[in-house]
C-alpha cells in the first residue's frame, strides 16, 4: 500500500476510505445512510455496502482498500455481530488492517464490552456528527502512525 | 361564524391592538411548524371566516368526520390501550402480555423479530440468521410459535395486532387464524389487525431481500380481498397503513398523511381492477399514525386527515357505506423524539404526545417506554407507559366532551391549512405516477432522505431544540442497565422448528408449496393456499422463499 509507505497521514493528499454496512437481516437503514452522507460531506470516500454478510463485508473492504469499516446494528444483537466480525478478521489475519467502528441502537452499558472485543469506537443514539468524524480521523491517524513504527 | 362586518371590525381592532401593545407584526415574528407552516402571534375569527360549520366540521360520526368518526367517541368507549410488545421467545412474550393485561392494557400488539418480519427461518444457512432470533421482537416462525404466544389469553374478547409486512403478513395472519380456529374462535369472529403495509417495508424500514413493490402490493391486496371482500374474516383489519413508520424516517406531518393516503389509493385502485366495488372492502382499510413533537400541528393533522379521507372515499370513489368513509386509526407516540440522554425525560415527552393523540380522536394508542431509545422496554418502563394513558383517561377530564379543541381559531385554521398542504403534496406524488411507482423510481427515497438530513442538520445546529441533547444539558447520571433478551432464544426456536419438521406431514407440505408456486406464477390469490400450508405447519421461511423464488428480489433505488 503506497499510502502507508508514505507515512504520516496527510488529510489533503489522501482521503479516508470508509465502508459502511448493515450486517444481519435488520432493516433499520436510516442511521447508516445518514452517517454515510455525513462522512462523505466531511470529505471521506464512502462505499455504502447496504446489506452484507460478514464474509462479504470483509471481501469488499479488501477490494476497496478501505481504512475504516463501519457497521450499523439496530437489532440488539450488536455484541454477537461484533464478536463474529472480529473472528472473521482474525481468521484472515486482518485484525490490524482496518479501523472498526459500530453504530446504532446500542446502550452505553455495552460500549466497554464492544471495545474489548475489538471495536475501535461505538456511536450510540444521539451521537453528534462531529464526534463520529473526529473519532474516525483520530483512529485512522493513530493506525497510520502505528503501522509506520512497526 | 361571524358576519363580514364583525370580521372586519375584529381585523381593525387587531391592528389597533398590535400598535397599542407594541407587538411586532405577524410577518416579523412568524414561528414555523415542522411542516413549514408559518404561525402568527394570534388567531382571531378573521382566520376562520370561511369556515362553514356544517360543511367543514359537522358532528361526530357524521360527514366529513372532522370531529371524530363515532357519534359518542370516548364518552361511549375510551380508546384501546394497545402496547406494541414482543421479545425473546413466544413464551416470554406471553408472560409480558399477561402482565400488560393485568396493568390495564385492552388490546395486544405483536412486535416480531427481524426473521419473522423478513420471512427467514433461523436455521437458514449462509446469513447467520440465528444471531437475531428474538433480539428485537418475538420469533413467530410457525403455527407452534403463535400458539405459544396466545396461550391462555382471551383472544376471543381482545383483539390482536400482527405487525409485519406484506411479504410475511399472509403467512403470519394465516397462522393466527388457524390458531384462533383451534381455540374455538371462528374466522367470522376473529378480531384484530395486520400491518401489511408495503410502505413501511420500503421507506421507513428496508427489508433484507425484499420483493418488488408491485408484488408487495399484490400480496397486500390478496389479504384485503380474502378477509374483507370475500368476507372470510370480516372483523379483521387486513391492512394498517403505517404512516407512523414513514414519519419516523424524518418527514413532516403533511408528508406523513400524503404518503399514507396515496399508498391507500394504490391499493384501492388495485382492488377495483380486480372487479370489487369500493364498499366491498373500504370499511376495513385502517391506519396507524404518529404523534410527534408539535402539539397543535399533530391534532390539526388528525382532524384534517379524517376530512380528506371522507372526501376521497365519497367524491372520488363514490363510497356509500359510512364504514367505508371513516378514517380509523391507531396512534403511536414518536419513538424518534426519545433521547438516550436523560431517558426519564422521555416519560414527559410521551405523555404530551399521547395527549395529542387523545385530543385528536384516535381509536387506539401505544405509548413508548422511556428506555426505548436504547433497548427494548423493561417491565418497569412499559408499566409507566401504560399508566400514562390511564392518567389521561381517568384523571384529566379531557375525554368528558368530544373534540374539545374544535372552534379554536388556531386549531380550525391550522386544520384547513394542513388539509390544503396534504392535498397539494398528494398531487405531487400522483404526478410521479402514485405511491408505488414513486417508490420504485426512487423519488420517495429522495424525499425521505432530504427531509431526514434537513432535520438532522437542524438538531446539530440547535435550530430544533432537543432537551438533554443540544440544550438544557444536565450532568449525566449513570444510565439504567438495559433490558436484555434471552441469549438462548435461537437454540429454543431452532429446536421448535426441528421438532415441527419431524412431526408434520412433510409430503403434504411439499405438495402445498408446489401449489403456492403455481398460485404465484398464475397470479392467483395466495391466501387460501397459505391458510392450508400454515395449518399443515409450514414455516414462514418456507412460504416466503417461494415468493422470492418465483418473483425475484428487488434492487433498491438507493444511492448515497
Amino acid at each position: 500500500m503506497l499510502f502507508k509507505e508514505r507515512g504520516v497521514l496527510n488529510k489533503v493528499e489522501k482521503k479516508i476510505r470508509v465502508l459502511t454496512v448493515k450486517v444481519g437481516l435488520d432493516g433499520h437503514w436510516r442511521g447508516v445512510t445518514t452517517v454515510s452522507l455525513i462522512l462523505k460531506n466531511a470529505g471521506m470516500e464512502v462505499i455504502f455496502g447496504g446489506f452484507q454478510t460478514i464474509e462479504n463485508a470483509v471481501n469488499v473492504a479488501i477490494q476497496e482498500d478501505v481504512d475504516v469499516i463501519g457497521l450499523s446494528i439496530h437489532s440488539g444483537a450488536h455484541i454477537t455481530w461484533i464478536k463474529k466480525f472480529v473472528e472473521e478478521l482474525k481468521k484472515r489475519g486482518l485484525e490490524k488492517e482496518f479501523v472498526l467502528v459500530v453504530g446504532g441502537a446500542i446502550p452505553e452499558h455495552d460500549f466497554a464490552m464492544l471495545k474489548q472485543i475489538g471495536a475501535h469506537d461505538v456511536f450510540g443514539p444521539g451521537t453528534l456528527p462531529d464526534k463520529i468524524i473526529q473519532s474516525i480521523q483520530e483512529k485512522v491517524e493513530k493506525r497510520e502512525l502505528e503501522s509506520k513504527s512497526v | 361564524m361571524l358576519n363580514e362586518d364583525d370580521i372586519s371590525k375584529v381585523k381593525s381592532e387587531k391592528d389597533e391592538w398590535i400598535k397599542k401593545a407594541g407587538c411586532q407584526q405577524d410577518a416579523e415574528i412568524f414561528h414555523t411548524t415542522p411542516s413549514g407552516i408559518k404561525i402568527k402571534n394570534l388567531y382571531t375569527p378573521e382566520d376562520v371566516s370561511n369556515l362553514d360549520y356544517l360543511k367543514d366540521l359537522g358532528f361526530p360520526g357524521s360527514y366529513p368526520y372532522t370531529r371524530g368518526v363515532y357519534p359518542t367517541m370516548y364518552r361511549g368507549r375510551p380508546w384501546t390501550i394497545r402496547m406494541f410488545s414482543g421479545f425473546a421467545t413466544p413464551e416470554e412474550t406471553n408472560e409480558r402480555w399477561k402482565m400488560l393485561l393485568n396493568s390495564g392494557e385492552t388490546g395486544f400488539s405483536a412486535a416480531v423479530d427481524v426473521l419473522t418480519f423478513n420471512g427467514t427461518d433461523p436455521d437458514t444457512p449462509g446469513v447467520d440468521a440465528d444471531v437475531e432470533v428474538g433480539t428485537s421482537g418475538v420469533p413467530l416462525y410457525s403455527i407452534k410459535g403463535v400458539e405459544a404466544l396466545v396461550k391462555d389469553l382471551p383472544i376471543k374478547d381482545i383483539s390482536v395486532a400482527l405487525v409485519t409486512e406484506p411479504m410475511t403478513a399472509i403467512g403470519l395472519t394465516s397462522m393466527y387464524f388457524n390458531v384462533a380456529k383451534n381455540k374455538g374462535v371462528p374466522l367470522s369472529q376473529v378480531a384484530g389487525t395486520t400491518q401489511n403495509d408495503l410502505g413501511t417495508m420500503t421507506i421507513g424500514y428496508i427489508t433484507y431481500d425484499s420483493l418488488k413493490p408491485d408484488k408487495l402490493l399484490k400480496l397486500a391486496c390478496d389479504m384485503i380481498e380474502y378477509c374483507t371482500a370475500m368476507k372470510q374474516a370480516p372483523k379483521w383489519n387486513p391492512i394498517n397503513f403505517t404512516t407512523y413508520n414513514y414519519r419516523e424516517g424524518g418527514i413532516n406531518a403533511v408528508q406523513e398523511i400524503a404518503f399514507g393516503f396515496t399508498n391507500a389509493i394504490d391499493h384501492i385502485e388495485e382492488l377495483l381492477r380486480r372487479g370489487w366495488k369500493i364498499d366491498d372492502f373500504a370499511s376495513r382499510l385502517a391506519f396507524h399514525l404518529s404523534a410527534d413533537r408539535n402539539f397543535f400541528e399533530e391534532i390539526a393533522k388528525y382532524r384534517a386527515a379524517r376530512r380528506i379521507w371522507a372526501k376521497i372515499l365519497t367524491e372520488k370513489y363514490g363510497a356509500k357505506d359510512p364504514r367505508s368513509i371513516i378514517l380509523k386509526y391507531h396512534v403511536q407516540t414518536a419513538g424518534s423524539s426519545l433521547t438516550a440522554n436523560q431517558p426519564l425525560i422521555n416519560v414527559a415527552r410521551t405523555a404530551i404526545q399521547a395527549l395529542e393523540a387523545v385530543l385528536g380522536g384516535c381509536q387506539s394508542l401505544h405509548t413508548n417506554s422511556y428506555d426505548e431509545a436504547i433497548c427494548l422496554p423493561s417491565e418497569e418502563a412499559v408499566k409507566i407507559a401504560v399508566k400514562t394513558q390511564q392518567v389521561i383517561m381517568e384523571e384529566t377530564g379531557v375525554i368528558d366532551t368530544i373534540d374539545p379543541l374544535a372552534g379554536s381559531y388556531y386549531i380550525e385554521w391550522l386544520t384547513s391549512e394542513i388539509e390544503k398542504r396534504i392535498l397539494n403534496y398528494m398531487q405531487e406524488i400522483e404526478n410521479q405516477g402514485g405511491f408505488v411507482k414513486s417508490l420504485n423510481n426512487g423519488w420517495l427515497f429522495n424525499e425521505m432522505s432530504k427531509a431526514f438530513n434537513e432535520r438532522q442538520k437542524a438538531i446539530v445546529e440547535g435550530k430544533e431544540r432537543v432537551i438533554g441533547v443540544n440544550c438544557h444539558l444536565d450532568e449525566e447520571k449513570e444510565r439504567p442497565i438495559p433490558f436484555k433478551t434471552n441469549p438462548w432464544a435461537a437454540d429454543i426456536e431452532k429446536e421448535r422448528l426441528r421438532k415441527l419438521r419431524a412431526e408434520r406431514n412433510n409430503q403434504k407440505v411439499a405438495t402445498l408449496l408446489d401449489q403456492l408456486r403455481y398460485d404465484c406464477a398464475q397470479n392467483k390469490n395466495v391466501m387460501p393456499t397459505v391458510m392450508e400450508l400454515t395449518a399443515e405447519r409450514a414455516t414462514l421461511g418456507e412460504i416466503t422463499r417461494v415468493y422470492r423464488e418465483i418473483w425475484g428480489i428487488w434492487e433498491l433505488p438507493i444511492a448515497i
